[in-house]
Order: C-alpha cells, then sequence, then structure tokens
C-alpha cells in the first residue's frame, strides 16, 4: 500500500555484532548469554526485540506482510549515547548512521534513514547532522525528548535549530520508552510506557513552542512521536498559563496554541477518537503515518488500521498515508 | 439554571488571622513579598497566595453573584495540605480549616457545602476526622493530593482509607499539592502546573484501577479536578499498557477504559473541544462544573462560558452545572 512510517525503530548491524562477539559496544552489552537484553548505562536494561535484528531483506518481508512501504528507520532510543563523553558520543554517532545509511541502500524503495546525533556536543551533533543528510542521504535525525536532564528550550540548541532548519532536516523526537520522567514518581503498572512517554512528548512539544523554537524557526522540521502525547487534548491550559504567567510568556508574541500546527505528529494515539481529535486540533496536512514498529501490535496493520477508520475520510487517509511525508521528507511512493 | 462549582478552593480566615502580626497557624507562616503580594510558608515550601484567597465569606459570595455561581463545595488551599509535617500538626490544622468550613455551611447552607482536608499521613487519623466531618459536621468528602509524601494512593496502607471513604459515601476530590511530576523536569513556563496538574491526574486514575483500589471498592466517589487531565485523551494507551502487564492480584479484569464511568471529572479543560472529547469519553453524568476559585487558573466567566458552548446541548449544560452535583452529593 502507498505509505511511508516515519516511526520504526531498529538496531544496527555493527552493534549487534560487536555486542555478540561478547565486547563492549560504547559501554553497553548484553547481560547474559541468551542476548535478549542489553546493559545499557546505569543499571539500566532493554528488552531487544527480535524484529530490531532484522536484515533488510527480512524487514522488507515483513513490510510487505504489514502492507507498509516504506519505512524511515533509526536507531532504538534506549541506545542512543548522549551520556558519553562527547568523543564517544560522536564516534558511536558516525558509526551509527554509516549503518542506517548502508541498511537503507540494501532496499533504497522500501528505506529512508534518521540520524542519531551526539547532543551533548551541539557543534559536533550540527557537524553529523549535515554529514548524515548531506552525504549520508539521510532524511534528519531522531532525538530524545530531553539531552542529559536539559529541555530543548535551552538556548545552547538554538544554533542546531537554525542549522537543521537551514538543511532541511526533519527532527523526529521520541522518548526513552521505559527510563522517562515517570520513574521519578513510580515503576508500577508500565506507567512508565503508557502515560510516561506521551507526557514526555507533551514536555517535548511544550519545550519547542514555549522555548521559541517554532517561532524563531518558522521553517524547522519536527515531528513528534505518539501523536505528540495529549499535547492537543491539554493545550487549552498551556494557552491559560500563557495567558496569567508572565514567565510563560518569555519567549513567545503568541499564545501556545498558535504554534501547535508548526509541528507534525505520528497517529500512535491508540483510538480513532483522539486520532480525529489531533487531526481536528493541529489540522491534516500536520498527521503523518507512524506504527512504532515493532512494538505496537496494529489491527490488523497499521495502514490496515487507519483505512478501516469510519470518522477519516479517505482523502485525509492518503495525506497520514503518503502525501504529508512524500512532501516534508522528499520521498516518492509508487504503490 | 442553577451552578454548582465542586473546585473553589478556601485558605482559611484562621490562618490569616493567625498570621497578622507575625505569627504562626500550626506551624505556617505568612510574608509579604517586595511586590506586595502574600506568601504562605509551610515547611520549606513557599507558595503565592492571590487576593482573593484572603477575602470573607461576604466577599467571597458577593464575587460567586457576579459569576453568577449559586454554590461553592468549599475545599481548603492545596498548599496546606501539610502532609509533609509531624502529623499532629496536620490533624491540627485539617481540624481547625474544616471546623472553619463546617461554619461556612451552617451560616450559608444554599450557597456552601464542604469537601474536608485530612492529614494523609496518619491514616488512622486521616480516616477519624474524615469520620468527624462526615458523621458529625455534614461535609461532603474531601480533598487530597495524588500522592502523600512521594507514595501514591493504590499504596495498601490507603486501602482502610478507601473502605472507610466509600462505607461514609464520602466523595474524595484529587488536587495537586506539593508539586507534580513536572517538577522533577523543569520549573520553566509554568509547566509544573499546566501539564504537571494532567499528568498527575492521569497518574491517579491509572494508580487507583490498576491498583485494584476500584475493584476493592466499588461504591468509593471519585472526582478526578481538571477534567481528569490526560486520563481520556490517553485512554487508548492506558489500555495497551494493562494488556501487557503482567498478572497480579490487583490487575483489573477488565481494561481500564472500563472503569471511566467509575468517577467522575470536573469541566476545567478550557476549550469546548476538549470538553466535547470528555464529555464523549465519559458521559455527560461524569463531568461536573468546576473553577478552580480563586487562582489565576480559574475560568474567568465560568457560567457564562458554559453557557456560551455550541457544541454541547441544553440538557447537558444542565447537568454539568447542577444536576450531577445535586444526584452525587445530595445538595
Amino acid at each position: 500500500m502507498r505509505s511511508i512510517d516515519i516511526h520504526a525503530h531498529t538496531f544496527t548491524p555493527t552493534m549487534l555484532k560487536t555486542m555478540a562477539a561478547g565486547q563492549e559496544w560504547y559501554g553497553m552489552k548484553y547481560t547474559d548469554a541468551e542476548q535478549r537484553n542489553i546493559f545499557v548505562k546505569e543499571g539500566k536494561i532493554v528488552n531487544v526485540h527480535p524484529k530490531c535484528r532484522f536484515t533488510p531483506e527480512e524487514r522488507v518481508a515483513d513490510m510487505d506482510q504489514l502492507g507498509t512501504e516504506v519505512q524511515v528507520i533509526a536507531i532504538h532510543t534506549p541506545v542512543f549515547g548522549y551520556h558519553l563523553s562527547p568523543a564517544d558520543g560522536v564516534a558511536q554517532a558516525r558509526e551509527v548512521n554509516d549503518d542506517i545509511a548502508a541498511f537503507a541502500k540494501e532496499a533504497p524503495t522500501r528505506f529512508a534513514g534518521m540520524a542519531t546525533l551526539p547532543m551533548q556536543d551541539v557543534d559536533a551533533a550540527i557537524a553529523e547532522l549535515d554529514r548524515a543528510v548531506n552525504t549520508l542521504g539521510l532524511k534528519g535525525a531522531e532525538l530524545d525528548t530531553v539531552v542529559n536532564g536539559k529541555t530543548w528550550d535551552e538556548p545552547e540548541f538554538l544554533p542546531f535549530f537554525k542549522a537543521a532548519e537551514s538543511m532541511g532536516a526533519t527532527l523526529f523526537y521520541h522518548p526513552q520508552p521505559q527510563h522517562n520522567l515517570m520513574l521519578e514518581r513510580t515503576n508500577k503498572y508500565g506507567l512508565n510506557n503508557s502515560v510516561g512517554v506521551p507526557v514526555e512528548d507533551t514536555l517535548l512539544v511544550a519545550a519547542l513552542i514555549y522555548g521559541g523554537v517554532m517561532e524563531n524557526c518558522p521553517d524547522l522540521k519536527v515531528c513528534v512521536a505518539h501523536g505528540g502525547g495529549p499535547a492537543c487534548f491539554g493545550m487549552g491550559r498551556m494557552d491559560r498559563g500563557w495567558q496569567v504567567r508572565s514567565e510563560a510568556r518569555v519567549n513567545i508574541t503568541r499564545p501556545p496554541s498558535y504554534y501547535q500546527s508548526r509541528l507534525y505528529y505520528d497517529i500512535v494515539v491508540m483510538s480513532e477518537r483522539s486520532l480525529r481529535f489531533l487531526i481536528d486540533q493541529v489540522g491534516i496536512e500536520r498527521v503523518v503515518l507512524g506504527s512504532d514498529y515493532p512494538f505496537v501490535g496494529w489491527d490488523p496493520s497499521p495502514t490496515g488500521w487507519l483505512q478501516s477508520l469510519e470518522s477519516i475520510t479517505q482523502e485525509e487517509k492518503d495525506m497520514i498515508l503518503w502525501k504529508n511525508l512524500e512532501k516534508l521528507l522528499g520521498i516518492e511512493t509508487k504503490g | 439554571m442553577r451552578s454548582i462549582d465542586i473546585h473553589a478552593h478556601l485558605t482559611p480566615q484562621r490562618f490569616w488571622q493567625a498570621t497578622e502580626k507575625g505569627g504562626d497557624w500550626h506551624s505556617l507562616r505568612r510574608e509579604q513579598d517586595a511586590r506586595g503580594r502574600q506568601i504562605a510558608i509551610v515547611g520549606d515550601q513557599r507558595g503565592g497566595l492571590p487576593p482573593k484567597a484572603r477575602w470573607t465569606p461576604e466577599e467571597r459570595l458577593a464575587d460567586m453573584d457576579s459569576l453568577g455561581v449559586d454554590m461553592h463545595v468549599l475545599s481548603p488551599y492545596s498548599g496546606f495540605y501539610n502532609y509533609g509535617l509531624d502529623a499532629s500538626l496536620a490533624i491540627a490544622s485539617s481540624r481547625d480549616s474544616n471546623d472553619e468550613i463546617a461554619e461556612m455551611v451552617k451560616a450559608w447552607p444554599d450557597r456552601f457545602a464542604g469537601l474536608g482536608t485530612l492529614p494523609m499521613q496518619d491514616v488512622n487519623a486521616a480516616i477519624a476526622e474524615l469520620e468527624r466531618i462526615m458523621t458529625t459536621m455534614g461535609f461532603k468528602g474531601a480533598m487530597i493530593d495524588d500522592k502523600v509524601n512521594g507514595k501514591l494512593l493504590d499504596e495498601p496502607e490507603f486501602l482502610p482509607f478507601w473502605k472507610a471513604a466509600e462505607q461514609m459515601g464520602a466523595m474524595i476530590l484529587f488536587h495537586q499539592g506539593d508539586g507534580t511530576l513536572v517538577d522533577f523536569r523543569t520549573d520553566k513556563f509554568h509547566l509544573p502546573n499546566s501539564i504537571g496538574n494532567l499528568a498527575d491526574r492521569t497518574i491517579t486514575f491509572c494508580s487507583l484501577v490498576m491498583g485494584g483500589v476500584m475493584d476493592a471498592c466499588p461504591d468509593l466517589k471519585i472526582c478526578l479536578s481538571h477534567g481528569g487531565g490526560y486520563t481520556c485523551y490517553n485512554i487508548g494507551r492506558i489500555n495497551r499498557g494493562w494488556q501487557g502487564a503482567p498478572d497480579s492480584p490487583t490487575k483489573p479484569p477488565m481494561p481500564p477504559s472500563e472503569y471511566l464511568r467509575r468517577f467522575h471529572y470536573d469541566c476545567i479543560v478550557y476549550t469546548e473541544d476538549s470538553l466535547r472529547f470528555l464529555i464523549d469519553t465519559v458521559g455527560a453524568d461524569r463531568v461536573l462544573f468546576g473553577t478552580d476559585w480563586p487562582y489565576d487558573m480559574e475560568f474567568d466567566w465560568p457560567v457564562s462560558w458554559i453557557l456560551s458552548l455550541e457544541n454541547i446541548t441544553q440538557e447537558e449544560k444542565e447537568l454539568i452545572l447542577w444536576k450531577n452535583l445535586e444526584n452525587l452529593l445530595g445538595l
């Protein structure tokens, strides 16, 4: 089916090969001989989904099953290297980005790629984004919602946004699925994923809007995973905060809701009513297909779920499935 | 048409009077900052109080008249939960605050009803105070924080409290007090309030459902303020989390969406589209009029806002403005 999926996770061949040989990969290693889990950092463990090990051929076969034409692949956020030394961060990003580009080239009509960046060193991140986009042909970068505790409204990140804007690179934001803000409150019931993730997405939307990034970089291309969380539903409260609190107005001249249509949002909101609401709030040209591959079991598939919805028109479905992302990323689909 | 406000706070006159000449009210103190703003000091926390927070009942009634609000279901100022203080101080301040609310209800029974505050750091004392205000003082319930000194309310130690609240028919209103989840990330742009309140209410919904409290107490009455936060919009993802959660003795037998109608929600969601979404998700009989009086995040003209909405039916407006609360609280 004619479609581009902007939200598709993977691990990279060099990373997997290094750890399979029993070696550390930028401080990360398998927890045991079964190689199902990775020690990431600071005692944190991430599970390795078997599909994140797929070769390009295996992945294309699975996409055929799902009816997905193009996946925009990126390395999964838990192995991002923002915590590494700047030198290690740069080395890791270069290796990952070379791998992602090579993986995508194995099936160039089926894959596009997103870089990872050493955000602990803003100058190095700009240089690597330039290399990833202009040399490797990647479409932009996937970024965490927070950088070693710093939020993205910090002035030190503004040169990065300016650079991304001038390159036409797309920034895809995705929080840590497990080790996120929720753990400050509780580790029960999987709330870190079910609530912590969308709260992180919402905080990212807020940081970019209230921080003045969307005002200062009007052509910046940003897409937020999980539909931006419930940012659109809670936008009225953000507007009220802007009206009554001077500290909420330091960087922006208009209410937050004015800027929400400058971002893009994927459809991982997990209910038709919420997707309809998102479209009505941000505009259909800002909503794009994302599947969270391979972690979300869509019924019957990401594209099949969307096509089955009665409250979304066929023209809206086509915009979500491929038209919006063709334009945003400069990809041609064939169907 | 009547209007009953479930979300209207009271900063006790007893606090203002006790601190007038530099004294303390159960260890709470007060200062004026450089701009003349009143600052309440609770332990090591400092919180600004708006001018309306010191208004007398008569001044409050006059403001309610100007807003077209018939009745305030009074709840305490959330900065005075005092869960972090010695339990003896919180017990005393709770009794004092609740006694003042009782006096207001007695003096103006058509204009005020009461929700108490409870010393939740001492569960037995909290149950005793809830019993005092429910059985001898005619309160409708109590307002509590989403967490008690870091603990969520699904911890087993709180189950006797939930059983007692259920048995007494007390409605428990959830409202943040001691910071929110977002404080762990940033203090900028008012986000601990504008996002944090909504995150905390969502966590409360999930913890009460996933922690088995709603199954253990089928008749419990709960109101989640600020429209229940992100609960209704995010319920699809919350359901998916339930599907993937390992079996446990408290894991509910039904998906969390099946529990949405076990809760009530105030209407403080600020936009017509979000209110419509809330009603469509939980039912108009579950949405209650609330204003957040007297804080800056309150609606400017709450009754006229509700009445002006074009996508809410007249019947729904009546349910929200007063009928639901009449039924729920017996007003």
